[in-house]
């Protein structure tokens, strides 16, 4: 219940930050739409299928490039822009995919990070506290994970993440200085919908 | 790295977590949403058993206020008192079970230490930003004349609802109300012992009251030859542009052209200077007041009064 943060845990703190953060870069990758700039994409399954915003890949193409340097094309399997997500996928089968977290399980205060490539820096982290679950006023009744972190365009489609590094979110957008992501269990039932489209194509 | 590793290694961050979102969870059983203003809501804090203390500013009406409380009720709630010297307001209402969170004093906070801003929004929820105490400093007079205990700036994120909202320590108590209303929009806080004195004040009396000269005053420089002969230290005094008739200092004998140079031995450099000698508890009391009147020095004692209160 009470915080002991001396010289000693402020350094372990550091350490777990790092160690947390480079778990989360892994799994986080850029995509490109063909147009200027790139946003944000968690690799979902290692069996090749990436979530990211529907804005991101507006442009009707997808680039990906993993942290490791690759890059490959991606289909839009499934793009909703009225929740402004999209399912791609790619011709890979041991991706490193990042590890799921239980979106309907956070609590207000807890600690959050977002990897992504804000302003085009590749495998930035950023860290802070879940300000709120809940829609948000004046931009609809949708629920969201409202982070209190810094974000940059750039961020879009990146995952937001728990302090054991997994994901419950997808960052999509700016909103009165928060950081709002659609949870991961959205994200699951709507990447659900999109392999079974697959499979029946 | 395989995942036991990599939980081994983030268990210092999952720790702190834990702590953090266990704080607010605590903290936020005493986090009230103020309904007193067009749209979204200002938050609150239960500060004693059905009294709830909101930032001044953010109270927009005198009636038909609502406040929404943690275990999910509506209710109304009645305006005791405001400050705008402060930026408190305080308001009863019906706690029915609820228990004010654990209040401590802000007095062992340091530049650095870790904090949360805790509110509730619309839709009776909880709403978070971390961060830490950038600047501790004295005693400070608010722009708006009133005093604080200590000066908080508070180096974390401003969210719709950050007005009136807890300002919690990292053991989870509640060390001052949250205000962007006093500095520019600056996120500060407002002292434990400041809330408690003026809640007090406003509980008994339903305003704070403020000391009262009857006198309007402008800087002035003063000339080198008569700092020289009286043996000034300051270089400037405050010169009496209008004296209220029958006001304290009237009736203490100051009159237009007076150059008021010290209250109680204490220099009057300017206007500023003179507002630490009208706080609340100088009410009633004698104050001696060194003047430079016609090239000489005089003394007064004045009987402080107690400032008009304007209709609101």
């Amino acid at each position: 219940m009470i915080l002991q943060m001396n010289g000693d845990s402020a350094a372990r703190f550091d350490e777990a930050l790092s160690a947390v953060g480079e778990k989360l870069r892994r799994s986080t990758v850029q995509v490109f739409d063909g147009r200027r700039g790139a946003g944000s994409g968690v690799i979902w399954r290692a069996d090749g299928w990436i979530v990211t915003n529907a804005h991101v890949v507006s442009g009707g193409s997808a680039r990906i490039r993993f942290a490791d340097g690759r890059t490959l094309e991606a289909d839009i399997i499934a793009r909703a822009a009225e929740r402004d997500i999209a399912a791609l996928y790619v011709a890979a089968s041991d991706l490193p995919a990042a590890e799921i977290g239980a979106s309907t399980a956070v609590r207000v205060g807890e600690i959050v990070l977002a990897a992504g490539s804000p302003f085009g820096v590749r495998g930035a982290v950023s860290a802070g506290v879940l300000h709120a679950v809940g829609p948000v006023p004046r931009v609809g009744k949708q629920r969201w994970l409202q982070a209190d972190l810094e974000l940059a365009p750039g961020n879009s489609g990146g995952p937001l993440a728990d302090a054991s590094g997994r994901v419950i979110g997808i960052n999509s957008m700016i909103a009165m200085g928060l950081g709002l992501a659609i949870p991961s269990h959205e994200v699951e039932q709507f990447l659900r919908r999109a392999m079974r489209r697959r499979e029946a194509a | 790295m395989s995942t036991s590793n990599s939980s081994n290694s983030s268990a210092a961050l999952v720790a702190l977590s834990n702590d953090l979102a266990n704080v607010v969870e605590r903290a936020g059983q005493g986090v009230l949403a103020i309904h007193a203003r067009h749209r979204v809501p200002s938050s609150g804090i239960h500060w004693q058993k059905g009294v709830a203390v909101a930032a001044e500013h953010t109270i927009k009406r005198d009636e038909e206020i609502q406040i929404s409380v943690p275990d999910g009720r509506t209710v109304p709630a009645t305006l005791a008192g405001r400050d705008p010297g402060t930026d408190i307001a305080v308001l009863k209402f019906d706690a029915g079970d609820l228990t004010p969170p654990d209040i401590s004093d802000s007095s062992s906070l340091r530049i650095g230490h870790l904090v949360l801003a805790v509110s509730r929004s619309e839709g009776n929820h909880l709403g978070a930003s971390f961060g830490a105490i950038s600047a501790v400093g004295g005693t400070w007079r608010t722009w708006r004349g009133g005093q604080l205990d200590q000066f908080l700036r508070l180096d974390l994120a401003i969210y719709i609802g950050f007005s009136g909202s807890a300002l919690v320590n990292a053991q989870g108590q509640v060390v001052g109300l949250n205000t962007s209303g006093l500095a520019r929009g600056m996120a500060m806080a407002i002292p434990a012992s400041t809330v408690n004195r003026v809640t007090k004040e406003l509980l008994e009396k339903g305003h704070v009251s403020r000391g009262f000269l009857g006198i309007g005053m402008q800087p002035v420089i003063l000339p080198a030859a008569v700092r020289e002969r009286l043996k000034l230290a300051s270089e400037t005094g405050a010169l009496l542009i209008s004296v209220e008739p029958d006001g304290p200092a009237a009736q203490a004998g100051l009159m237009l052209g007076d150059v008021l140079l010290a209250l109680d031995g204490q220099a009057i450099r300017d206007t500023d200077d003179i507002q630490a000698h009208l706080g609340s508890e100088k009410v009633g009391k004698q104050v001696s007041a060194s003047i430079l009147r016609g090239g000489a020095l005089t003394q007064a004692s004045i009987r402080i009064g107690e400032r008009p209160r304007r209709g609101r």
